[in-house]
């Protein structure tokens, strides 16, 4: 099980799960996810001292009125990082994380022994528009991220209380203050892509339909040099949730053979 | 009591869509419908000037069959030409909406000038499901209202050329020709739904607060938390800072307005508001404090309301002209409104401007005792 911690990040409090032994790994979340220490998160605490904190405005982090940008997340987590003491960390991230994880690598990519996106979002991809979440019912936000819809389960509130709802506006109103419009891409990262130095993994759901393989996936790896790209079959924009041993062993594969590099 | 004509100009139809905004799908407009009902609604409203209303309302809503009318200073303009009297308030244009705010200065100061000083400008944020149509991220919409509401307030009072640094609009020069002709500025209004923040700011400019189809107790309630803000700032609130706007059919009979009503003022709950859900609630366009105020008591949405529960609440007034005159006092004498923006929705053209006819002379007499008051005098500035 892994223990809770409140850590202030230069002046900001995070909530942030800690689990694992082994080399460090920061796992950024996506939209939803906070919090949430799931079968993906355990199976990688076998091999790595797993860090996992919420955004701030996400899971139990409060909102910080300073974030106004997607680079302010992302040197949070350079702030994170030295405020954790950690030189050097694998760098995990899903779907907005993954948005996250990319923009911090394009900054300090010597900070990482790997990165790892899965589903990631945050470029613009000629020939295709992000489905816009934001205008969605819960049905309808189900169905495009996910392939294995009772996956979904796992990120149902527990409960409809007023504190559960204002948590998730919370959520929306953090995410939606860097994401809405440019909606979940920031027009300067692709070009700043080729600047990632760090041994690169993409994570693909072979049926996401939120930022699916051709185009994005394929985006991504043409713009990350030497990045490599594992497709799941049987996920969508989540394969972490909906096939978290297979995804889970990809990136202990990956991670384990950039340690032995070193 | 001053009476205003307000007007959503709807583009009155039956769909099965589950929202008449953002999605409802153009296709469905019909510009040669189109170019009789934005006609025969002119009409009405330069009709509502010959038959003695004061003010001629005007507003600002996107993508959707509840209101045609994306850009309220375009109606204003055609309206400046063809009425005399009537003030012209535009209720209100959508500040956080607009790129460049000063744009908004410009054009009100425009027909502030072209009218001869008749216009009123209302100032709002836009409702939720306009940050879906224009891209505005709702997270700001707060901030960039009170910030453009500052900025054309000094473009319209402080001598040009001025630079503007904020957080969203920035000018190296701010210098708007024309400036209005009213001193030192057109009154402002604030339409809103009653959130806290913006009760406080109103009153503390002594901008009038207009709430838009209310039930009676929440306008009493807002009523009475505007009037404690405004005595806050050390000054008893004129009746004229205290407006509604609440739907109005008026026939021969209380049977034959209650069959009306039923089937025209229903309609703009039921379909012009029916909304997807998460149109309703856009992330940050409320403070957390607001949506927990929200849920801990929560409305009715538009689309679920029934006639019945409308008709108790107040939502509408409706009957002979003796019963509308009765159900106006409350209005006039309980909740001391001074301004009532209502429009009224007959079956067709001809039988809207009968019962405007009606209003204007079975009704309206009766609340005269202010006809030599000028209701903008020392309010909205």
């Amino acid at each position: 099980m892994p223990t809770a911690h409140e850590i202030i990040v230069r002046g900001t409090p995070v909530q942030m799960l800690r689990d694992g032994s082994g080399p460090p790994l920061l796992f950024l979340h996506g939209a939803g996810g906070a919090g949430r220490w799931l079968a993906f998160q355990e199976l990688l605490a076998k091999d790595f001292s797993v860090y996992f904190p919420s955004h701030p405005g996400h899971g139990g982090s409060r909102a910080a009125e300073w974030i106004e940008h997607i680079s302010d997340l992302a040197f949070h987590y350079l702030d994170l990082l030295d405020r954790l003491g950690l030189e050097r960390a694998h760098l995990v991230g899903a779907s907005f994380g993954g948005w996250i994880a990319a923009e911090v690598a394009t900054m300090a990519s010597h900070r990482l022994a790997s990165l790892v996106l899965i589903d990631p979002v945050g470029i613009r991809v000629d020939g295709w528009i992000y489905p816009f979440l934001f205008g969605m019912d819960i049905p309808e936000i189900v169905t495009t991220l996910f392939q294995k819809p009772m996956a979904a389960l796992a990120l149902a509130p527990s409960d409809q209380s007023v504190d559960t709802l204002a948590l998730q506006y919370r959520q929306g109103t953090a995410l939606a203050r860097v994401s809405w419009n440019p909606y979940l891409y920031n027009p300067l990262l692709r070009r700043r892509l080729g600047r990632i130095t760090a041994p690169t993994l993409l994570c693909w759901g072979a049926h996401d339909r939120l930022a699916p393989l051709a185009p994005c996936g394929e985006a991504w790896a043409r713009e990350i040099l030497g990045a490599r790209l594992r497709v799941f079959a049987d996920s969508g924009h989540v394969p972490h949730l909906e096939e978290p041993d297979a995804v889970a062993e990809a990136i202990g594969e990956f991670c384990r053979l950039r340690e032995g590099a070193r | 009591m001053k009476f205003y004509y307000f007007h959503l100009m709807p583009y009155i139809m039956e769909h099965d869509a589950p929202s008449s905004w953002v999605t409802l799908s153009n296709r469905h407009y019909d510009p040669v419908m189109g170019h009789t009902l934005y006609n025969q609604y002119l009409d009405q409203l330069e009709q509502a000037e010959r038959l003695g209303w004061d003010g001629l309302c005007v507003n600002e809503h996107h993508q959707n069959c509840y209101g045609t009318m994306p850009s309220p200073n375009v109606m204003a303009a055609m309206l400046v030409r063809r009425t005399t009297k009537a003030k012209i308030a535009i209720l209100g244009n959508g500040l956080p909406l607009r790129e460049n705010p000063l744009r908004i200065a410009e054009e009100i100061a425009m027909l502030d000038v072209a009218s001869g000083g008749r216009v009123i400008s209302g100032f709002v944020r836009g409702i939720s499901a306009e940050y879906f149509s224009t891209g505005v991220n709702p997270t700001h919409s707060r901030d960039r209202f009170y910030e453009a509401a500052e900025l054309i307030l000094r473009a319209w009072t402080e001598e040009g050329p001025f630079p503007y640094d904020g957080r969203f609009y920035r000018y190296p020069y701010v210098n708007p020709w024309p400036r209005p002709i009213q001193k030192p500025h057109p009154p402002v209004w604030c339409p809103s739904q009653g959130s806290s923040e913006t009760v406080e700011w109103a009153a503390k400019r002594r901008f009038p607060y207009l709430m838009v189809f209310t039930p009676i107790k929440r306008i009493a309630q807002i009523y009475g938390e505007y009037r404690e803000a405004c005595e806050k700032n050390g000054y008893k609130a004129s009746r004229y800072q205290l407006t509604v706007n609440v739907p109005i059919v008026v026939a021969e009979s209380d049977s034959k307005a209650r069959e009306l009503a039923k089937k025209h003022v229903m309609w703009v709950f039921n379909v012009g508001l029916r909304m997807h859900p998460p149109f309703w609630r856009p992330p940050g366009y409320m403070t957390e404090a607001s949506l927990r105020r929200l849920l801990a008591n929560p409305p009715k949405l538009p689309s679920e309301l029934e006639f019945e529960e409308a008709d108790r609440e107040g939502y509408l007034i409706y009957g002979s002209p003796a019963t509308v005159r009765d159900k106006l006092r409350v209005f006039s004498d309980e909740l001391q409104a001074g301004i009532l923006c209502s429009g009224m929705t007959g079956p067709s053209h001809e039988q809207t401007l009968e019962m405007m006819q009606l209003f204007a002379e079975e009704v309206m007499p009766h609340f005269r005792d202010d006809a030599n008051v000028d209701e903008t005098a020392g309010v909205g500035r």
